[in-house]
């Protein structure tokens, strides 16, 4: 919460200082973060309805937000629509949303979406870390909503135990007990936790991208979201296996099943097709 | 046993005097073999004695053998001295178990091909011929043991002496089943002891009515989860997270504007008006087709997925099920907020919880 | 003083002498020495499975001297990080000892769960190797039964044995065969209560457990394998047919020494691969999967193999619930037809089925001599089609893992399960039907005919026709009998049954090169090079 409130003085003292912006704008956006903020603090459960009034004024963007506008208006207006309201039938509107959605979708390359699926695949990146940003800073400005704390490491003072707890009441029904992630109805699936770095599992919880349900702050405490990022990185992922040079996949009893068949009976058949040949 | 070669055996006829000096060992283990109705029809050396063929043999033997002392030894010092505690990360107490099994198995197959080498190369081939001699029970033979069984039964005199057949079965009777009441009497137990099946820990408890807690034990209130969140919660009372209340785990779900009104309408048209709170409805986690916790929800078609047989419940429709082999919705609990401003269970649910069986209301 | 003298060599047989003067061994051993097995490799899949029981009970002893069978809450403090604090079983703290705080103890564990599979899945392909080939027939349908049971007791064994560490995965199958037994009408509930002692989980489920998994069952099994043992002993193996073959001998090796070494050397091997796959491919990382706990589950929460296809059956099966309209209703749910009936008609259906085949054939006599499967086209059809039925079924036990690693949607891949399980069996009947057919007649041919040489000759009226080499004396297409064993097809397999070229891994000898074309004659064999024939001497 507090970089989340560093971030926004920062971005009020970018606005004063930009000449020319009309004193009454300036107050009224200072009087809708504070609104955001405060509604953020309270649980950003009504963070949705808090928008209309910003958006729709159209107050003047930082630098950041403005280069993220353009990026949006070629990338991403398609489906999700002039000022990011949305489409009917083709994106949603963006509005409250927050940077966290944006750094998940974009940072892991879901977005922009090649087509319609019934899930947006992770794909590699089509913008550089600094456009993610921008584009961030651009949502963010529109609609307020979650953002991620600053930092690439956002685990150290995580506690794997009570990740752990944490991860197999939350995370472990969709994503496996390894995060090796898992199918959803009717091709919807829960992807692999390999790939996702701090900030991505950070903005997935804040989110809840695509069928993930939210873990909001409320929920799951910044704390506690550093537990279970470090369960995920350092005990799923960095880990190694002490049971054996190959895991199978961790994919449990189908892979141990197909490994019998395909190494343990295939070398024994072999193995008695050679002790009963003719030698 | 390896000079012998090009031998036929003897034709079949009278025996061999064994103790005949002339006799070579293996016309003995021939002569074995004959009484056993075994031909030898062909026994062949596969290596003459001091080949090149059979040096190379047994040094390959000998090898088998040697790499199989190398690998135990190699075992030992691994078990002895290789680290083996657990830490973190990816450090050589990750390849203690590897090392053990490859050590042990390069051991034990050492052995394995070095004697099926042995056996199966230096070995002499043979192809014998055994009689099965099946079906050579004489009916003679049946009928003599057939008719010794019958004739013992007579002299019991069961027949003639009915009474003791009869009081023999009804006293050996009840002593089977003495031998089997202290087993079945033990294990049974009343399923609907305190109506166990019907009731979990959100039944109010003198009058008191039960919170919704989290797995810590903390209380929820209703700003705790985010629209499109949904939150795992038990009964409060002593031990509600844990084992003993395996039935009454619940999803509670905040839903969204538009899906809170479907499910609200719908819940009023099932007679559950009021089970909701705001947009908050909570379900049972335990599926109602094996029991297995269906908590794979999807947000944004509110669907809720069981990962055990795939069984899917449309949380905004009574939580009915969809697709899959579940037969029967997921059971509500009705709750509300209470003055302290946390999440209560108005009542316990009101059907029963988990799995079906037979004599579900 | 004159020691007297003790001449060491005779030591073996005077003692030989006195236990025999004592016990009478000497006829019977002989008997056990000389006793002939055929030797083909289809008859060492059984051995597989009984020696996996061997290591399963090896190292099943080394674990119960760790394991604790109590579901007592403690608070673990062993060494393995990320669970430490956490509340758990006593039975699944002991898990975790077993594969982090005991030196050694993780290798036998996967040991012990890898022999686990391989009893179980040789115990399959053994018994498939028994079908195709008709060696349940009469006089060995007693050992039928006793094999079909050997899996059953072993599925058990399996399941009471994975559940025993109460970990996170196989608490939760815990509660499926809980929702199977109340699924049971009538008696369900009742069941479910006398086996936990009242409500799932209850505490005393993994103490009773641990009992059938360490003596019960294991008692039963090795009763069993005893018997089915006797039984191979008794009534002599099968054999196939061939040359000088009949149903009333058996052609092979003596029991001693060849062929013992033989199972010697076998049993080590497979000793062998399985401390391999225990050293090799980690197996049920419980320390992932936490404890116990009814809240907790996984994406892909799957049974071990053996037992998917129930979970198969489980997860096809349409919402189909009966109710029973008297007095407050009844209900029999759809989780009672592919968890209890389903298991209850493939029992009797593999128990009865030595017993159907005879009536339906009208064939009483006694058999030794095994059939090729394309000899009986029906049984093999059926045998075929009980396999892909059970395949389907046991793939449709991981359809989600499928689903999500092969992106096809999870419900499609539970459709195309049940349709592929009411339409695939009956087609793979047909097809098999039809290859048996196929290849029968092919061998008739070949037996008629002769072998195909590739030659083309032409004939004065300008027709093509390919030259065959008669197998039968004489030029003519004398016909021969097709005695139910292999026909030589290739022209180097001529006089042989075994393959012509020596050696298993790389041929010893180089094959004759063949002919470029029928102008370029074929090169002469190499002078050296032997005759393949089964009974000459050669040095």
């Amino acid at each position: 919460m507090t970089s989340d409130n560093d971030r926004r003085r920062g971005l009020l003292a970018r606005l004063r200082g930009r000449p020319g912006a009309p004193s009454r704008g300036r107050r009224r956006l200072g009087a809708a973060v504070r609104l955001v903020a405060a509604l953020m603090l309270a649980g950003g459960a009504y963070t949705v309805l808090a928008p209309g009034a910003a958006a729709q004024e159209n107050p003047p963007l930082s630098t950041a937000a403005a280069d993220g506008k353009a990026l949006f208006d070629v990338s991403c207006v398609t489906c999700h629509g002039r000022n990011a309201q949305g489409v009917e039938g083709r994106g949603p509107s963006l509005i409250g949303v927050g940077a966290a959605s944006v750094e998940f979708q974009v940072g892991t390359g879901r977005m922009p979406m090649a087509r319609q699926e019934a899930q947006a695949a992770r794909k590699p990146e089509v913008f550089t870390r600094d456009e993610i940003d921008q584009l961030a800073a651009y949502i963010q400005e529109l609609g307020g909503g979650p953002v991620v704390p600053a930092g690439d490491n956002l685990h150290a003072d995580g506690n794997v135990a009570i990740g752990g707890e944490l991860y197999r009441i939350n995370c472990s029904q969709c994503h496996a007990f390894s995060g090796g992630g898992g199918a959803l109805s009717s091709g919807k699936y829960a992807p692999s936790l390999a790939p996702a770095t701090d900030r991505q599992i950070y903005a997935a919880m804040l989110s809840g991208p695509q069928n993930m349900p939210v873990f909001g702050d409320n929920q799951i405490t910044p704390e506690q979201k550093a537990d279970i990022i470090a369960y995920i990185q350092q005990t799923l992922k960095d880990d190694g296996d002490p049971g054996g040079l190959f895991n199978l996949g961790r994919y449990g009893p189908s892979t141990e099943g197909v490994a019998i068949f395909l190494v343990g009976i295939v070398a024994l058949v072999f193995a008695s097709l050679w002790i009963a040949g003719k030698s | 046993m390896s000079s012998q070669t090009g031998q036929r055996a003897l034709p079949g006829g009278e025996p061999l005097d064994v103790n005949d000096p002339r006799l070579s060992r293996f016309d003995i283990v021939r002569e074995g073999a004959r009484r056993d109705d075994i031909e030898i029809v062909h026994y062949e050396p596969q290596v003459a004695p001091g080949t090149k063929a059979e040096r190379r043999l047994v040094r390959t033997v000998a090898g088998f053998f040697l790499l199989t002392g190398l690998a135990a030894t190699a075992f030992l010092a691994i078990y002895i001295w290789w680290p083996w505690e657990y830490e973190p990360g990816r450090g050589g107490d990750k390849l203690y178990t590897p090392l053990l099994g490859v050590t042990l198995g390069v051991a034990l197959l050492g052995i394995g091909f070095g004697i099926l080498t042995w056996g199966k190369k230096l070995l002499p081939k043979e192809v014998s011929i055994q009689d099965r001699h099946e079906g050579a029970v004489p009916a003679e033979d049946q009928r003599i043991t057939g008719e010794t069984m019958a004739y013992m039964a007579d002299e019991l005199g069961v027949k003639r002496r009915p009474l003791l057949g009869v009081s023999l079965l009804a006293g050996l009777l009840p002593v089977g089943a003495v031998a089997a009441a202290p087993l079945v009497g033990g294990l049974i137990s009343d399923p609907h002891k305190d109506d166990q099946m019907m009731t979990t820990g959100f039944a109010p408890r003198d009058g008191q009515k039960i919170r919704l807690v989290r797995e810590d034990g903390r209380p929820i209130r209703p700003a705790d989860i985010s629209a499109g969140g949904q939150i795992t919660v038990f009964p409060g009372v002593e031990h509600g997270v844990s084992n003993r209340y395996a039935d009454s785990p619940t999803l509670l779900i905040h839903l969204r504007e538009d899906d809170a009104e479907a499910s609200r309408r719908n819940n009023e048209r099932e007679g559950h008006g009021g089970y909701m709170w705001g947009n908050y409805a909570a379900y049972s986690k335990i599926c109602t087709h094996a029991g297995c916790p269906a908590s794979l929800y999807e947000q944004q078609t509110n669907r809720l997925l069981c990962p055990c047989h795939q069984s899917q419940f449309l949380i905004t429709d009574n939580a009915k099920p969809v697709f899959g082999p579940a037969s029967r919705r997921l059971p509500q609990l009705p709750i509300e907020v209470d003055a302290e401003g946390y999440f209560v269970a108005t009542s316990d649910y009101t059907e029963p919880v988990g799995p079906d069986f037979w004599e579900r209301p | 003083m004159k020691r007297r003298k003790f001449d060491v060599a005779a030591v073996p047989g005077n003692t030989a002498r006195a236990v025999d003067d004592r016990f009478q061994v000497a006829t019977p051993l002989r008997r056990l020495l000389n006793k002939v097995f055929p030797d083909h490799w289809s008859f060492l899949l059984g051995e597989i499975a009984l020696f996996s029981f061997i290591v399963l009970l090896l190292t099943g002893v080394f674990l119960t001297f760790f394991f604790e069978p109590a579901m007592t809450e403690v608070i673990y403090n062993g060494s393995y990080a990320p669970l430490r604090g956490t509340p758990m079983s006593a039975a699944y703290a002991s898990t975790l000892d077993i594969s982090f705080d005991v030196r050694g103890g993780l290798i036998m564990r996967q040991m012990h769960h890898w022999a686990a599979l391989l009893f179980m899945a040789a115990i399959v392909v053994h018994m498939l190797r028994v079908f195709f080939t008709g060696a349940f027939r009469k006089p060995r349908e007693t050992n039928w039964i006793i094999g079909s049971l050997l899996f059953w007791v072993g599925f058990l064994a399996g399941f009471t044995g994975y559940s025993l560490p109460d970990d996170g995965l196989s608490g939760t199958g815990l509660r499926i065969a809980s929702a199977i037994m109340l699924s049971i009408p009538v008696i369900g509930s009742w069941v479910t209560a006398a086996v936990f002692n009242g409500e799932f989980p209850g505490t005393i489920i993994i103490s009773r457990f641990f009992i059938a998994h360490v003596l019960l069952i294991p008692g039963l099994l090795v009763a069993l394998i005893t018997v089915h043992l006797g039984l191979v002993f008794k009534q002599k193996h099968t054999q196939w047919p061939g040359p000088g073959r009949t149903n009333g001998n058996v052609v092979g090796e003596r029991m001693f020494p060849r062929y013992a070494i033989k199972q010697g050397g076998f049993f080590m091997v497979v000793f062998g691969v399985i401390a391999l796959m225990g050293g090799l491919f980690q197996i049920n990382p419980v320390w992932l999967f936490g404890p116990y706990e009814a809240w907790v589950v996984s994406a892909a929460s799957q049974p071990d193999w053996y037992v998917m296809f129930l979970d198969g059956s489980t997860r096809l099966m349409p919402d189909w619930e009966i109710t029973i309209p008297i007095g407050e209703g009844y209900v029999i749910p759809p989780l009672f037809w592919p968890t209890v009936v389903l298991p209850g008609i493939l029992v009797a259906i593999s128990l009865l089925y030595p017993f159907m085949e005879a009536r339906h054939l009208k064939d009483y006599r006694s058999h030794n001599l095994l059939q090729r499967p394309r000899d009986v086209p029906f049984r093999t059809g059926l045998g075929v089609m009980a396999l892909t039925f059970y395949v389907i079924l046991t793939l449709s036990g991981a359809n989600d893992v499928i689903a999500d690693k092969f992106h096809i949607s999870l419900n499609a891949m539970t459709w195309a399960g049940r349709v592929g399980l009411l339409l695939l069996p009956p087609l793979a009947y047909y097809v098999t039907y039809r290859i048996c057919l196929g290849l029968q007649q092919h061998d008739r041919e070949v037996l008629a005919h002769g072998v195909e040489t590739g030659i083309i000759r032409r004939l004065p009226d300008g027709r093509f026709v390919e030259v065959h080499q008669p197998l039968s004396a004489g030029n003519g297409h004398g016909e021969l009998d097709y005695a139910g064993w292999v026909v030589p097809k290739k022209m180097n397999r001529l006089g042989a049954l075994g393959p012509a070229i020596r050696g298993f891994f790389y041929p010893i000898e180089r094959p004759a090169e063949a002919p470029v074309s029928p102008g370029h004659p074929p090169v002469e064999p190499r002078p050296e090079r032997e005759e393949i024939t089964s009974g000459e001497t050669r040095s």
